[in-house]
């Protein structure tokens, strides 16, 4: 292809609708951004549609090329995810792609330090110790650990083919005590239709902070319509910012109010008469359980006032059933207390009470694009016949933990006990993003061979065996995907912008590979473009008009109501047989988190995190333009309530020290009255310990040092807030 | 001709920075190099507390204090409204910078002073400025000043917006709009 056909002046680029596909190659003057600045300002531009990997939301982008650097994205209108905007990550990211300190190539460890090494080489060297491994210590002896990309069927592929179930996602330190709460009550993980609801209600999620920004813009489109916005959250989030109402809660006592509200819901008979009787199950045994928790012991546990409680019941249900409960993320319901699992349940019933279940305006079920098989031309591998040793699956030890997703933050345990000996991960930093780091860096130093995929040195990168540096996300193409969903299906895809600058390759191709030099190549005997191809055959639509547009609507339109649902009963099921059969409590019930500060002690607080909008996970810390806004707005601080900090002796900005009984660490302090005084809470994305980072290095603090090695009993999560640390003033002198 | 103007919901802003970084990106700016700026704001003690954010850029004034203590007439009023600095003439005194009040003037790594241009180079062949069109709440409108009808205009009307510090008698070009 004549990639100059494609080219188009910024003049004519205004005028032009169509997108452009195309990779420019790269003269290496043009690398040094001076040089490029002034040699471009008239150069021609190409806009390439594609995803962002700013974080796991992979926004719609159109990436624009500008004599061979990227230039800039902008947001594609199409997109369900972020309806053609881009947030701060997505803008910062990019400049990735030119950082000094990416991997150039693929490095084997020497002693302390790695050496390069051919990337035939360090296949045949992987190949060779997992087939040691795989004879000696067997198939399920091997992990796969993804980051959420498109390309997860390769990597699922890969394990299969060898025999290994052990494959994980972050699943189990983010959201699946939320997916199996709703999953439980009504069969599968529903979304928000937030741009058509009147009334808000956000407990416990922060979509503009831990950002979601089609159901920011959606949140904005509502409150113009004159929605209500409410929300409970024991810090002034930035959603709150939006809201009309803010409620500060006790930490972990979500679930109080939730049941607080269907208690009035109940009582009052205000919920949907028809929708109850028709489309639910259980109704009888919840007005039975439910009258143990009038507002005035919810007031006592949660501190939302009973008065309170009862007006925000009764406008919601007023208005219903455009109504909406937020269905939640990680707070609160996704993987933080030992009640977040009936937190979620609770949620999910709340909102069916309301009617609101696959309504307008209410919860809904988005439609999804069925993408086509590999098979039978490519024949899939059996499905492993040895169950997870994780604990999750059946009979698990965890009986409702996610098999798809496992629990990564086992790995370290099973590891340990020798129970794996071999592992890859790609994309993902479980030695920053797991629990406890001492004892993560100690499982996974102990594996035999650890093989991390990524761009950069990051901790878990720092101690592997192999390094293999994947292409960065404007330099490869991906699988197809289904991710931006919503209303109406889309297929779409991730391609490449600019030609690789290093010795890397697409993540797609290192699977393909080490499918053949690891003996499967057999379930390998595709490349990218035709699996693309065989993934799009039953929409009709061809890889090159959607590598034209980057994402395009397939399949039908959403409609309103409810037909059988994927639950036991094929109803809402407010009282849950699948609960009651595992000797779990059927209908919801009150349960204390783990732990709590002690209220008598001057130094004790619940430690709590969350997302600020400028960083994901540990993996943006380290780009200097994201960096420079947390120095610039003094955001690398700990929030406590003012109150509690002056009775410390504590001005803002004064430094602590933090402890909790796995570890500590010092920071400064915010001192502001926007949030609950049993807490503190320490912005995540920070505490980067990988000295290959260096703009991130030794900034700020991750709570995942303070918190303990937990899995909660019904689906193996982390419960990550249930931490209580010891805070006090530092004594340091400081310059 | 068009005279451009901005209004700056204050009351959308959820303090996410998308605006700073889009513009660095758009206008090649260094990291530290910043157009846009969030002021935080908090009201109240707990539980009634409330925060928001200030979006700042530079104003366009109609009676812009830069481009009166310029001595090499560099910072200058366009007929469109925006005001911009030549960098060929820019000596990099820093008069600017000390008669600006709303302090959004940077010193660019080269030497020379720059801020907010509306992105007019793109507003001239029709597209609207980065830091609006990145924005997942819509803080920013952008327009015409001068038509009546504009949408801009009847916003401003209707909503009967002020400008920053227009005690100031700066004269912005930009309204904002006030929980």
């Amino acid at each position: 292809m004549n990639i100059n056909r494609f080219e188009i002046t910024r003049r004519g680029f205004l005028k032009a609708t169509g997108a452009t596909v195309g990779a420019l190659s790269l003269s290496h003057e043009l690398l040094d951004f001076k040089n490029w600045a002034s040699a471009s300002a008239e150069a021609p531009i190409t806009r390439i549609p594609t995803f962002c990997n700013g974080c796991g939301n992979r926004c719609g982008i159109f990436a624009f090329v500008k004599n061979g650097r990227l230039w800039k994205i902008e947001g594609n209108p199409e997109a369900n995810g972020n309806l053609g905007v881009i947030c701060p990550k997505g803008h910062g990211y990019l400049h990735d792609l030119y950082n000094p300190h990416r991997l150039k190539g693929p490095l084997k460890r020497a002693g302390d330090h790695f050496e390069s090494i051919p990337w035939e080489q360090a296949y045949k060297e992987i190949a060779e110790k997992i087939n040691l491994i795989l004879m000696d210590a067997g198939p399920q002896s091997i992990f796969w650990v993804n980051y959420p990309q498109s390309n997860h069927m390769y990597a699922l592929r890969l394990m299969h083919a060898l025999g290994s179930p052990h494959y994980f996602t972050h699943g189990s330190t983010c959201y699946t005590a939320r997916n199996a709460g709703w999953v439980t009550t009504v069969g599968e993980l529903p979304s928000n239709d937030l741009s058509n609801s009147r009334y808000i209600l956000i407990v416990g999620r922060n979509p503009a902070g831990g950002l979601d920004l089609g159901e920011v813009k959606k949140i904005a489109e509502a409150k113009e319509k004159g929605a209500k916005v409410v929300v409970i959250d024991p810090r002034h989030s930035e959603t709150a910012i939006l809201a009309d109402e803010w409620l500060p809660i006790k930490p972990g006592t979500d679930l109080a109010f939730l049941l607080g509200m269907i208690n009035v819901v109940v009582k009052e008979e205000l919920y949907d008469k028809e929708f109850v009787k028709e489309k639910t199950v259980g109704f009888e045994q919840l007005e039975d359980e439910i009258v143990n928790y009038p507002p005035e012991w919810a007031e006592r546990v949660c501190e939302i006032p009973a008065k309170t409680i009862f007006r925000i019941t009764r406008e919601i249900a007023r208005l219903k059933p455009k109504v909406l409960l937020h269905r939640g993320y990680h707070a609160a319901f996704g993987s933080q207390y030992l009640n977040s699992f009936e937190t979620a349940r609770a949620l999910a019933i709340a909102n069916s009470l309301l009617g609101n279940i696959n309504r307008e305006g209410g919860i809904y079920f988005a439609k999804s694009a069925q993408l086509g098989e590999l098979q039978p031309k490519h024949p899939a591998p059996e499905l492993p016949k040895i169950g997870k040793s994780d604990g999750t699956g059946i009979p698990g030890r965890y009986p409702l933990g996610s098999y798809g997703d496992g629990i990564t933050h086992a790995i370290p345990e099973m590891a340990l006990r020798g129970e794996l000996k071999a592992g890859f991960v790609y994309h993902n930093n479980p030695l920053r993003t797991n629990p406890n780091p001492k004892r993560v860096i100690a499982g996974y130093k102990k594996l035999d061979l650890l093989v991390v995929v990524d761009t950069v040195l990051s901790e878990t990168a720092s101690i592997a065996h192999y390094v293999l540096p994947e292409s960065f996300y404007l330099e490869r193409d991906e699988a197809v995907d289904t991710k931006h969903s919503g209303k109406k299906a889309q297929v779409s895809i991730q391609q490449q912008a600019v030609k690789p600058l290093f010795d890397t390759r697409p993540g797609t191709q290192i699977i393909i590979e080490f499918g053949k030099h690891l003996g499967v190549g057999k379930y390998f005997n595709f490349d990218i473009d035709e699996a693309n191809r065989l993934r799009l055959k039953p929409f009709g639509v061809t890889l090159e008009e959607l590598k034209k547009n980057g994402i395009l609507f397939v399949g039908e339109k959403w409609k309103e109501g409810l037909g059988k649902l994927e639950t036991p009963s094929g109803k809402v099921e407010i009282r849950s047989s699948t609960l009651e059969k595992l000797g779990f409590p059927p209908i919801p019930r009150w349960e204390e988190p783990l732990v709590s500060p002690d209220p008598k002690d001057l130094h004790s607080f619940r430690l709590l995190h969350g997302k600020q909008a400028i960083h994901t996970h540990a993996m943006t810390a380290n780009q200097p333009v994201l960096m420079a806004v947390s120095q610039r707005y003094d955001m690398i601080r700990i929030w406590m309530n003012k109150k509690r900090g002056e009775q410390l002796g504590l001005k803002d900005g004064d430094w602590v020290r933090i402890k909790s009984i796995v570890g500590e660490g010092k920071i400064r302090v915010r001192l502001t009255e926007g949030i609950h005084p049993s807490c503190i809470w320490l912005p995540s994305g920070y505490g980067i310990f990988s000295k290959h980072l260096k703009t991130a290095y030794d900034v700020g603090l991750s709570y995942n040092d303070f918190l303990p090695t937990y899995f909660d009993p019904t689906v193996g999560h982390a419960m990550s807030s249930e931490i209580v640390v010891q805070v006090s003033k530092d004594q340091e002198v400081r310059s | 001709m068009a005279r451009y103007g901005m209004v700056i919901d204050e009351t959308k802003c959820v303090g996410c920075h998308a605006c700073r970084v889009a513009c660095q990106n758009q206008n090649n700016l260094a990291e530290k190099e910043a157009y846009n700026h969030l002021e935080e704001r908090e009201y109240g003690t707990f539980p009634n507390y409330n925060r928001e954010f200030l979006p700042v850029q530079c104003q366009h004034c109609d009676n812009p204090p830069c481009v009166k203590v310029c001595p090499t007439r560099a910072s200058h009023k366009r007929k469109d409204g925006v005001v911009l600095v030549d960098k060929d003439k820019c000596i990099g005194c820093k008069y600017c910078i000390a008669a600006c009040p709303y302090n959004v003037r940077i010193i660019k790594k080269e030497g020379y002073i720059e801020k907010c241009r509306f992105c007019i180079e793109f507003v001239e062949k029709g597209e609207k400025p980065a830091c609006m069109t990145t924005c997942m709440t819509g803080v920013r409108m952008f327009g015409d000043l001068d038509d009546p009808n504009s949408e801009i205009s009847q916003y401003i009307i209707k909503n009967k917006l002020k400008q920053f510090k227009a005690e100031l008698n700066t004269k912005p070009r930009i309204y904002y709009k006030k929980a």
